[in-house]
């Protein structure tokens, strides 16, 4: 891969109440070869805190600023705490299309408040409240702050920064998270967001804790794995940086890395306004990476991979791949067919799973044996099972081959990789179509091919 | 579309009419009927939608406004449905037509007189052509200042812009000595006010036509016919699946039961207008069992011919951008050399990518490194098609299956076998289109056969015995029951059909007024 700033992918990351960008550096020291960390600073605390907007939304706007100013186009969500909630906003907004960003791979959530309101006992709530009545925090409310939630004493130099933001915090952003922000019901604006997600919970926690975390982010985010930090409060970042940072390369390594990147120039067109919000957001829903270990919705985990046998030659991928098996899978489940099916064919699902089930032997051949039954199944030869006949094999094998390429085309890694650029034919403002139509022309926003002539 | 402050009636209130389906075939009658105080309600199977929220993304298009309830396709040569020939939603097909709108010949209407085979409309060309020319000024057409073929013909609206497959077509054919010129395209390229009110702006050469367009250029019915349609009282009823007709002791129509949310309505009303398309028509009346003493229902189904050339050009030609289909040649509407009935005419051709790689495995049988070597290819290709006669046949028909939908309707079975007339001009129009890829410089050509559209399962004509409905649109068996919609064609025509079924759907209307006595 090339290494220069726009193909390498950013974690933007967002800190918990009281904290600061820089609780972040521990973590993002250990990860720079391969991610780059860019933790921001939300309006209130650290080098932002003199800004007066605090709100969640408008704390997801300043995010959403943050992230299209760094142009990056492949990056991943990591929200601690209250930078949680923020953080499943901006997914949120992200994979509807509705934020003008791009390229979003995944999210990591450490001891994140959730979209639901913040479970807290109101005791605490009402100190908590109690120390910002004068307008600001003192020493002795970050020492309590501080010591309430880790699981056993900072490193010095981690506590002494600890202790340094929550004084810098501003009172009144500190006031509103506690009065406002944490209460608030975001559920129905989040969802559900269907996209690769790790969740990390201290072991010692509180509120926010392992069971938390399972119930009240685990239902937000369907493919998220969850893992305790044993002995770790609600600190993660500063208690742990390494196990943090090892956990987050490893998710970026094996499940949020692993779909084709969507080149940094195609990427830059989608996420701007000459692609309308819907078309954004499918295809920002599209370009997450496919769930490795998906269990099959439709097809049984043989007739999948018996599928993806199929899917390797008939669509053949170079390097890291769309799963698109598992896509005709969803799409099997989802009863989403073309509007019609050959007369001679029992219904869709009932089809696949046939075929599947009589080919299930291919998955231990060669590519050219395999090549070869994909030959007589094509030119309606393949007579060799009760299930179905020739013809009838002919006719599923041509469904699956349309639905499989469709799989292929509708990524937008594909759509530049063969130059098609059509998803950006006008956006919600101004419908701009297209303005040169002549052969060997291109306007000056679009881009080159990634398959070259 | 808006509907919000449009009038409404009640279940139980009779209105004067009660039209199924809101595509071309539905719109123009509701609309005139409405304008003529009729009191008229349209349930349309499909949602409403707003034009700003269709994508051009091809799958989430599909799913929005094509029909894609399971057909069962059978027959030597099954035709492709769902994105490939029907819409759902308040304007039914029209929200993702490709807007191609010739007018069909005189040669057309007459096939059986000239050629003694198919059959011919018992319907005058000149009146045909009348009508057609209310449609274009309404709707609006774009077209060539001078049009080779009909050299009287004017059009409202200046032609498209053209695209590379344009140039690429006519580079071509004046290589070749065929006359080609801009298509009569139903869109507008300045920007038209409605006098009920609505804005179309000038078409943005946007290349999406087919995922339905998004600026209200395209003529689409819900930018036409149907806003006008609820601007004099009509009532539009989205998500509203009709599936029983109710009949008095007479065997007249007093209402329809339909689905919406689940829940069964039943609307009352003094006159039936099907306009529900050339399948869910016929499946509607064979389901309820109603019209078809002559028992052609479902019979002689057509789809035309639409064999596609594309060439590899050393060019980037990119014809997804811009209108698709903005040349036509009508040199071909009667060959003189053919060897069958009838003709066809030719495109030039843009196309979206999951559509042409649905043709590269449907047409031509491509996969593996073929298959993903054709789509790297995708940027260089340009091509032509046809839209080319089909002869009604006894083979080809719509009928009702085992099985049922979530609805409890039998889904419809179609079975199509294209004849020797279709095939011999498959080989006719393949020799042409090649012929112009290739003097337009392609350094290779795949040809990829198709068919499009559904046409004449509840036939028009004389005859009681061998027609549905009688010249003016009427059911011969159930006399306040008219149809009107691609079903009723006799004969294909070798223009494609939408302008021909907005036209009829006018002359309809019109028929119906003349008799009515309110
Ligand atoms: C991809 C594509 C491109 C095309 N391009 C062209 C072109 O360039 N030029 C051209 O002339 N033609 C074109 N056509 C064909 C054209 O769109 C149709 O010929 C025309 O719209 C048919 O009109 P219709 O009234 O018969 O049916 P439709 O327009 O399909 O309308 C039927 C309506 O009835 C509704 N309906 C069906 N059943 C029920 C029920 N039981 N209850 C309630 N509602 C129901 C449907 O939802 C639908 O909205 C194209 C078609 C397709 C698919
Ligand atoms: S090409 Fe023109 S008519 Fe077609 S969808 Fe785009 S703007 Fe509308």
């Amino acid at each position: 891969m090339s290494s220069s700033p726009s193909s390498r992918t950013t974690a933007f990351a967002l800190h918990a109440l009281g904290s600061s960008a820089r609780a972040f550096d521990g973590v993002a020291e250990a990860v720079a070869d391969v991610l780059d960390v860019h933790a921001i600073d939300l309006p209130g605390f650290g080098d932002a805190a003199g800004m007066t907007g605090t709100s969640i939304p408008e704390s997801v706007r300043h995010v959403e600023r943050a992230i299209r100013r760094s142009g990056a186009t492949r990056w991943i969500l990591i929200g601690h705490s209250m930078g949680g909630k923020i953080a499943s906003v901006v997914a949120a907004r992200a994979l509807a299309g509705e934020s003008e960003l791009f390229g979003l791979a995944g999210v990591v959530l450490l001891a994140a408040s959730p979209p639901s309101p913040e479970p807290m006992e109101e005791e605490r709530r009402r100190d908590m409240l109690s120390w910002a009545a004068d307008g600001r925090l003192d020493a002795d409310a970050a020492r309590t702050f501080v010591d309430a939630n880790v699981g056993a004493r900072l490193h010095p130099d981690a506590d002494a920064l600890a202790l340094d933001d929550v004084q810098r915090t501003s009172a009144a952003a500190w006031t509103a998270w506690l009065e406002d922000g944490s209460r608030e019901d975001l559920t129905d604006a989040v969802g559900t967001l269907d996209l690769p997600a790790l969740i990390l919970a201290g072991g010692e926690d509180g509120d926010l804790g392992e069971d938390a975390q399972r119930r009240l982010n685990g239902s937000v985010y369907p493919r998220a794995s969850v893992e305790a930090l044993g002995g770790t409060g609600h600190l993660l970042p500063l208690e742990r940086p390494l196990d943090v940072a090892h956990a987050v390369r490893d998710f970026w390594e094996s499940t949020a890395g692993i779909g084709p990147a969507v080149p940094a120039d195609v990427a830059a067109v989608i996420a701007s306004p000459r692609t309308s919000a819907r078309t954004r957001g499918l295809l920002a829903r599209r370009a997450v990476a496919d769930d490795p270990h998906a269990t099959p919705a439709a097809l049984t985990d043989v007739q999948l991979a018996t599928l993806r046998v199929l899917a390797d030659r008939i669509v053949p991928q170079d390097g890291a791949g769309i799963d698109i098996a598992l896509r005709v899978d969803a799409q099997l489940a989802a009863g989403g067919g073309d509007g019609w099916r050959n007369a001679d064919l029992p219904p869709d699902r009932e089809a696949y799973a046939t075929a599947l089930d009589a080919l299930a032997p291919l998955r231990t051949h060669s590519p050219r044996e395999i090549d070869a039954v994909i030959t007589r199944l094509a030119a309606g030869e393949y007579d060799e099972h009760d299930a179905l006949s020739a013809a009838q094999f002919a006719a599923w094998f041509e469904d699956a081959r349309v639905d499989l390429v469709r799989q292929w085309l509708a990524h937008p890694a594909t759509m530049a990789r063969i130059g098609f650029d059509g998803f950006a034919n006008g956006g919600d403002d101004v419908f701009t179509g297209f303005a040169i139509l002549g052969a060997d022309e291109r306007e000056d926003w679009e881009m080159l091919p990634v398959i070259a002539r | 579309m808006n509907l919000t402050d449009m009038r409404t009636f009640a279940d139980d209130e009779i209105v004067d009419a009660v039209v199924v389906g809101t595509g071309a075939g539905g719109a123009p009658l509701l609309a005139a009927l409405a304008a003529r105080g009729l009191r008229v309600v349209a349930l349309e199977a499909g949602d409403n939608t707003d034009p700003h929220d269709h994508t051009p993304d091809e799958i989430a298009a599909a799913d929005d406004i094509n029909w894609m309830d399971e057909r069962l396709s059978g027959g030597e040569t099954p035709t492709a449905f769902g994105p490939n020939n029907s819409g759902r939603g308040v304007g039914g097909s029209t929200l993702h037509w490709g807007a191609f709108a010739p007018r069909p010949s005189a040669h057309d209407l007459r096939l059986r007189s000239e050629s003694g085979l198919g059959e011919d409309w018992p319907i005058d060309h000149d009146e045909l052509v009348a009508y057609i020319e209310r449609v274009e000024r309404f709707a609006g057409v774009s077209g060539p200042s001078h049009y080779p073929w009909d050299p009287d013909r004017r059009y409202l609206f200046p032609p498209v812009a053209r695209n590379a497959s344009s140039d690429m077509m006519m580079r071509g054919c004046e290589a070749l000595g065929i006359r080609a010129t801009d298509a009569p395209a139903a869109l507008v390229t300045r920007d038209h006010d409605h006098d009920h009110g609505g804005h179309r702006s000038a078409c943005a050469n946007c290349g999406t036509c087919h995922q339905g367009c998004r600026n209200g250029s395209k003529v689409s019915m819900d930018t036409t016919y149907l806003p006008q349609a609820v601007a004099h009282g009509a009532e539009i009823r989205a998500g509203s699946m009709v599936h029983g007709i109710e009949r008095d002791a007479s065997g007249a129509v007093t209402a329809v039961v339909y689905r919406r949310d689940g829940v069964d309505h039943r609307q009352r009303c003094t006159n039936l207008f099907l306009c529900a398309g050339g399948i869910e028509t016929p499946r509607l009346l064979l389901h309820t069992g109603v019209g078809n003493s002559s028992g052609q229902v479902g019979r002689n189904f057509m789809a035309h011919g639409g064999v596609q050339v594309w060439g590899r050009f050393e060019q980037e030609m990119r014809g997804y951008r811009g209108y698709p289909s903005s040349i036509i040649t009508e040199d071909f509407v009667r060959p003189a050399d053919a060897d069958f009935a009838g003709g066809y005419l030719i495109q030039s051709l843009g196309v979206m990518p999951l559509t042409l790689a649905t043709t590269l495995v449907r047409g031509a049988g491509l996969w593996g490194r073929e298959l993903v070597d054709a789509m790297d290819d995708y940027r260089f290709m340009a091509g032509v098609g046809i839209n080319g006669e089909c002869l009604p046949s006894d083979g080809n028909l719509l009928e009702l299956s085992d099985e049922v939908d979530d609805d409890g309707i039998p889904k419809a079975r179609i079975s199509f076998s294209a004849g020797g007339n279709e095939d011999a001009i498959d080989r006719h129009a393949i020799r042409t289109l090649t012929s112009i890829v290739e003097a337009a410089g392609a350094t290779s050509t795949m040809v990829l056969p198709r068919t499009a559209h559904t046409l004449g399962t509840a036939r028009m004509g004389t005859d009681r015995e061998r027609a549905v409905i009688d010249p003016d649109g009427r059911s011969f068996d159930v006399p306040n029951l008219w149809i009107c919609d691609n079903s009723v064609f006799p004969s294909s025509l070798v223009a494609n059909p939408a302008l021909t079924t907005m036209a009829l759907s006018l002359r309809t209307a019109d028929r119906f007024l003349a008799s009515h006595k309110p």
